[in-house]
């Protein structure tokens, strides 16, 4: 009870009663751990689904009059596959699933702050992907991931059933990141100050409010849709009074701020994984953290740059040109940033590292071309063409999924308890990365020449690329393919890691793997940043951390 | 010695961009997407310098310093936190470059706003799944080609009749929505006569991917005129004809009603259900269309009966709820008609 | 771990444990409204849009709104507001009777103006002109913002009820009383969202 004094048993002593059960451990768990791999057990289904749905876009476009299925479902295909990636893959995963893994251990909390609540949005999840997968039963959506109105109007029955989905991820969302505030308000270790957080949990730090605030909105939109859809009340179509144009604003309110929800805790990884591997301090701590938070800020006045061809008025749109191109700059600084900081360094070259490297690379070339597009004569030119499947995948796939992926090999051992196959890990990661770039490089031109986006048929002279484009997915689905089977034979056989196989010195990697279900046995003092390989540890409390000895409250609380 | 590479490296990407052919494979039709061209040479130029140095030097330093087998263990990088120096000028460079971009920008797209104002107008107008055209300076009549004369300015209305598309015409480097209920505008003088693909660049139904068949025609004056004229008087013959009917009926003999509910489900069930009329998906719902006193007039506005149906999946409609596709588009053959008429008759 | 729970020790100390978790609480409840107010925002921007995209305000053929009516029942709301402010401080310094009759009082003034509500929807709806939901986009932006706030006070009464049963039942003493907290931030909340939604369809 000694400790408990010193910290006046408040709530980061607080220790929940250890579960009980199957049940109640791995179920309706209320641990964060756990809660974290369940969001990213779910979000893998959901990512093979909508895998499988980008190959079968990919096999309609080997020829140039389709074939593989009909027009109108191929429309379905690539809604549910676009809405499925960013909503139920990329968005939980980074959010829900990394995140719940991997801060509260990062700031030394026993849990965050509402475990209830965050048993609760993680339940909404998988509800709300099934619901969106079963909209093929009834006609699935077909304008394309955002719905645009008059035309989602038209859709079938199923569109409905996607408004709702995407509503209830949108609570799911909601929940979380008023979690996430509070938690890093509130909950960090004694000594871990604002300066002293490590990079990913500033990544979540900065993503928290767009998802407490920017979903909302997304909400509202949502409910008008629906209402319309189901009983007739106008707000988007114009032959009763509505505008269609308001609905792109309320959607790319959110769904602009929404990218930033998928690269932010993704920018966070990356610099995790930069120091551990470089041995080496990350480059331009303060610049790093600041500039996610200036993303963030950002990130909500340039949603109108989705809308260059919708008929605003020029002098709307030339504010929104310019703080798009101006966001290039914080993002800037990271990239630089990182690529300083391998500088000197002593890199290791795990799987996890290469993938970050490779997401510098990548999401740079989806970011220069983000910045092309934010020229409106340039996008007058390629808006809704390939060019900007092109950008985004580069950025999605390209930055989000390659830092998942980083963070997957990276986090693993801590899930587990057991190492990725290295071997495997490198296989992956090469055929990946060049099955990306075949994928994804040649739709740029095939945009700028012609090639219009969301099409079940094209124009023959785009044939040769359309097929290069496709073997190439193939080759990248075998990557994944590869993937997932390390990772079902790593659970089983992989080598164990230990409490800290990397010699990491985020204070995640300083407690066992798995943890404990309380985290700590005490909660430590922080007097300094994780980064510094030179000097010893910043923590003090962690002594016991790695024995048998027994937390010191569990029994006294309760 | 990296730099000088990577320096090397990133002036041959900016000549290449400068040299590059784009013409060749994208004609310039009108006069400001060679302007659009310059502003796509220099955000390449300038973006693919920058990111052979970004990723020249990731992958240098990637190379250079990676942990060597003579190295210890745990050893470790230089613990270099932060340079102010750097980090000022890694801010402060971007922002100057943002700042270039800026007005590089804004002076292209301003020759696109401020193309002259009172030239030719022309409306396009976006429906379920072609644009129609009008020239309400020359009589107003709706044409489905559209021409405009070389070297005169264009006024280009855009507005459209259900849902929203994109008017895309890649060789004029612009393109605008068509908002039902809103009128955008776009301007232009062509420059090179030609034939242009128009492209449909937001998704307006299931047929979004055929609406690309559609060609802009650039010629000179006389053609034009030449044009519009040749277009008045047929039109003045074939105006009350349902558009594109062939005259000729269809024979219903035959048809076999299980082969027309296979095609059904196939064909049709993307837009109709077989429900009371008032169901709409995209078109009515079918159930007894030919036996129910309740059904309505037929689109066409005649009373129902199989050979105005056959004459609909023939020749496809347009009316107040969106576009029902012709044979051809999809893909019924005579005697596909055949049996879906039969298949339609036997619900009752 | 419920807060009714963890009791204060026999001394009258309230714990360190229950401290922060009101903390906690306090600040995830702040951040809700904030979401909350961005709900409304999304749908007042839309209703403004709509208003400005249109060919003039309001759109012919709807029923007129009662402005002196719905002003008299914004004054009942913004009544229950200071009843609801004088329940929290007199709980605060121990009055629990006068406590209750606040309470109860705004739960009266929340009930009345919902009443009020009612009443004019029945006159828009079965006024002269009909105006309802689906009648057009004053229906739809007028029916949705005030029903979405409808629904927040109904959902207020609900709440301030369970808390009577449970200031009945002693659950909230002199340091423990979150939920009383809580539900009067809420129906500040409330009260502010309708001063704006009274200006946007009343005034403007
Ligand atoms: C995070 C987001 C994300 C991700 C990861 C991806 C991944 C991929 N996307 Fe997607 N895409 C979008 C987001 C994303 N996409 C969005 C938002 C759109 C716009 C939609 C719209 O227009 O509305 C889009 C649209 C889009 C298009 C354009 C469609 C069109 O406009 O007509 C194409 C075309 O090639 C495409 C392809 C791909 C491919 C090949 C992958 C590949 O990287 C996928 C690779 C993954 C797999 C192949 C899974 C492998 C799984 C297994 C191997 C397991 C085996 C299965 C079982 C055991 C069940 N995508
Ligand atoms: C993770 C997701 C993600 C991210 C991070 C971004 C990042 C950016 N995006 Fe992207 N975007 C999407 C996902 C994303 N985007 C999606 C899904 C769509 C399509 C939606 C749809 O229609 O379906 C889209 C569409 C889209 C459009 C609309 C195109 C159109 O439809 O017409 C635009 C236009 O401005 C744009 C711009 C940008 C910019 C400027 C950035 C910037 O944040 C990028 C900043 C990064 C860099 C600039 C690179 C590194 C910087 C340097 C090396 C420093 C020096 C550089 C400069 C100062 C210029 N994006
Ligand atoms: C692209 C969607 C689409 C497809 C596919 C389609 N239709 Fe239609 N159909 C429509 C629309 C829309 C209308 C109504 C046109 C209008 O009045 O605006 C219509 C009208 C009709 C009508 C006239 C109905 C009436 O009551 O007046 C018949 C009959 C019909 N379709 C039969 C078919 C059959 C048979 C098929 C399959 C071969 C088919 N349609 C495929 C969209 C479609
Ligand atoms: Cu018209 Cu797409
Ligand atoms: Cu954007």
């Amino acid at each position: 009870m000694a400790v408990a004094a010193v910290h006046s048993g408040g709530i980061a002593e607080h220790i929940h009663p250890e579960p009980q059960g199957f049940v109640r451990r791995y179920v309706f768990s209320l641990d964060h751990k756990i809660i974290g791999i369940q969001y990213i057990i779910t979000a893998f289904v959901f990512f093979m689904l909508s895998g499988l749905l980008a190959e079968a876009i990919r096999t309609q476009l080997l020829n140039p009059n389709g074939g593989f299925v009909a027009p109108g479902t191929y429309n379905e295909v690539y809604s549910v596959h676009g809405s499925a990636m960013v909503w139920l893959v990329i968005i939980p995963l980074l959010t829900g699933g990394f995140g719940n893994l991997v801060f509260p251990l990062q700031i030394g909390a026993r849990d965050v702050a509402f475990p209830w609540l965050n048993m609760l949005s993680f339940w909404i999840f998988p509800v709300a992907g099934l619901m969106l997968f079963s909209s093929f039963l009834m006609g699935a959506p077909t304008a394309g991931w955002m719905e645009y109105p008059p035309i989602s109007l038209q859709g079938a029955a199923g569109t409905s059933m996607w408004c709702a989905a995407i509503f209830l991820v949108g609570v799911s969302s909601t929940i979380t990141g008023i979690n996430f505030v509070v938690t890093i308000l509130k909950m960090r270790a004694p000594g871990m100050t604002f300066t002293r957080m490590p990079l990913f949990v500033w990544g979540q730090f900065a993503t928290a409010p767009l998802l407490m605030i920017a979903t909302t909105a997304l909400a509202a939109a949502l409910a008008a849709l629906f209402i319309e859809r189901q009983f007739g009340v106008p707000f988007f179509d114009p032959t009763k009074g509505g505008s269609p144009v308001m609905w792109q604003h309320m959607f790319w309110f959110y769904s602009h701020p929404a990218v930033y929800i998928m690269i932010l805790p993704a920018f966070g990884i990356i610099s995790e994984v930069l120091p551990t591997f470089a041995r080496k301090p990350v480059f331009g701590y303060k610049l790093i953290a600041f500039s996610s938070m200036a993303i963030a800020l950002l990130g909500f006045m340039v949603w109108a740059h989705h809308m260059f061809t919708s008929g605003l008025a020029p002098f709307l749109q030339l504010p929104f040109m310019i703080l798009t191109y101006i966001i290039g700059v914080p993002t800037g600084i990271k990239i630089f940033s990182w690529t300083a900081t391998l500088f000197g360094g002593k890199i290791h070259y795990s799987t996890a590292m290469l993938f970050a490297i490779g997401f510098i690379g990548l999401f740079t070339i989806g970011g220069i071309t983000g910045i092309f597009l934010a020229a409106i004569p340039f996008d007058l030119h390629v808006h809704g063409t390939y060019f900007i499947v092109a950008h985004l995948h580069y950025v999605l796939v390209g930055g989000s999924l390659m830092g998942v992926f980083a963070g997957m090999y990276y986090w693993f051992p801590k899930m587990s308890g057991r190492l990725l196959n290295e071997t495997l890990g490198k296989i992956h990661f090469w055929l990946f990365f060049i099955g990306f770039n075949c994928t994804f490089l040649p739709m740029h031109w095939l945009g700028m020449l012609g090639m219009p986006r969301e099409v079940a048929t094209y124009d023959p002279q785009f044939t040769f690329w359309n097929r290069f484009e496709s073997v190439a997915s193939y080759l990248m689905t075998f990557a994944i393919l590869i993937f997932f089977v390390n990772v079902l034979w790593s659970i089983r056989n992989g080598r164990r890691s230990g409490p800290n196989p990397w010699g990491a010195r985020t204070l995640e990697w300083q407690i066992p793997s798995p943890p404990h279900y309380y985290n700590f046995k005490h909660i430590p003092t922080v007097y300094g940043l994780p980064y510094d390989f030179s000097q010893p540890l910043p923590y003090k409390g962690l002594e016991e951390e790695l024995t048998d000895s027994p937390p010191p409250v569990a029994a006294g609380v309760h | 010695m990296v730099t000088a590479v990577l320096a090397v490296l990133a002036v041959a990407a900016i000549v290449f961009c400068y040299t590059f052919p784009l013409e060749r494979y994208l004609p310039a039709a009108i006069v400001t997407a060679r302007q659009v061209d310059e502003l796509i040479r220099f955000m390449s130029a300038t973006g693919s310098a920058l990111y052979i140095f970004v990723a020249g030097y990731l992958v240098y330093f990637a190379i250079a310093f990676r942990a060597k087998a003579s190295d210890a263990p745990d050893a470790i990088g230089v613990q270099i936190h932060d340079n102010r120096k750097l980090e000022f000028w890694w801010t402060v460079i971007p922002l100057l470059f943002v700042l270039v971009l800026s007005i590089v920008s804004v002076r292209i797209w301003y020759e696109i706003l401020l193309e002259p104002e009172n030239g030719l107008v022309v409306e396009a107008i976006g429906h379920q799944f072609y644009f129609s055209f009008r020239y309400p300076q020359i009589n107003g009549e709706v044409t489905d080609e559209m021409h405009v004369p070389l070297n005169v300015p264009v006024t280009l209305n855009l507005t459209s009749a259900d849902v929203i598309h994109g008017f895309w015409v890649p060789a004029m480097r612009l393109k605008n929505d068509t908002v039902p209920g809103l009128v955008t505008t776009i301007r232009f003088t062509p420059r090179l006569a030609g034939r242009y693909p128009i492209i449909c660049t937001q998704f307006c139904g299931v047929e979004h991917s055929e609406m690309d068949k559609q060609v802009l025609v650039i010629e000179d004056k006389a053609s034009f005129d030449r044009w519009y004229k040749g277009w008045q008087q047929k039109n003045a013959r074939v105006s009350n004809a349902l558009p594109g009917a062939s005259g000729q009926a269809i024979s219903l003999q035959g048809g076999d009603a299980a082969a027309g509910k296979a095609l059904f489900s196939q064909k049709c069930t993307a837009c109709h259900k077989l429900a009371p009329f008032n169901q709409t998906l995209v078109g009515p719902g079918l159930e007894a269309v030919l036996h129910d006193p309740a059904h309505p007039d037929l689109v066409n506005g005649k009373a129902a009966n199989p050979a105005d149906v056959a004459s609909i999946l023939e020749n496809g409609y347009t009316g107040s709820m969106g576009a029902m596709p012709s044979a051809s588009s999809n893909g019924l053959s005579p005697q596909d008609i055949a049996n879906l008429v039969a298949f339609l008759n036997t619900l009752k | 771990m419920s807060v009714a729970a963890i009791g204060a020790d026999a001394h009258g100390h309230v714990d360190q444990l229950y401290v922060e978790t009101r903390e906690l609480r306090l600040q995830g409840f702040l951040l809700f409204l904030i979401s909350d107010c961005v709900l409304f925002s999304s749908f007042i921007f839309a209703y403004l849009y709509l208003r400005n995209s249109g060919q003039g305000w309001p759109p012919p053929g709807i029923q007129r709104l009662d402005v002196a009516f719905a002003a008299w029942n914004s004054v009942v709301l913004f009544g229950s507001g200071a009843t609801m402010h004088y329940a929290l401080e007199n709980f605060k310094h121990g009055n629990f009777m006068k406590y209750m009759r606040f309470l109860l009082a705004t739960i009266v003034l929340g009930a009345g103006f919902l009443g009020g509500q009612a009443y004019e929807y029945n006159h828009l709806i079965f006024g002269e002109h009909v105006t309802w939901w689906g009648s057009g986009i004053f229906g739809a932006s007028f029916f949705t913002l005030t029903g979405m706030h409808g629904l927040h006070v109904f959902l207020g009464v609900c709440y301030l009820t369970v808390l009577v049963l449970q200031s009945a039942a002693g659950v909230y003493t002199k340091g423990k009383f979150f939920g009383i907290t809580a539900g009067t931030l809420y129906w500040h909340f409330v009260d502010v969202i309708w001063v704006v939604l009274f200006s946007i369809f009343y005034l403007i």
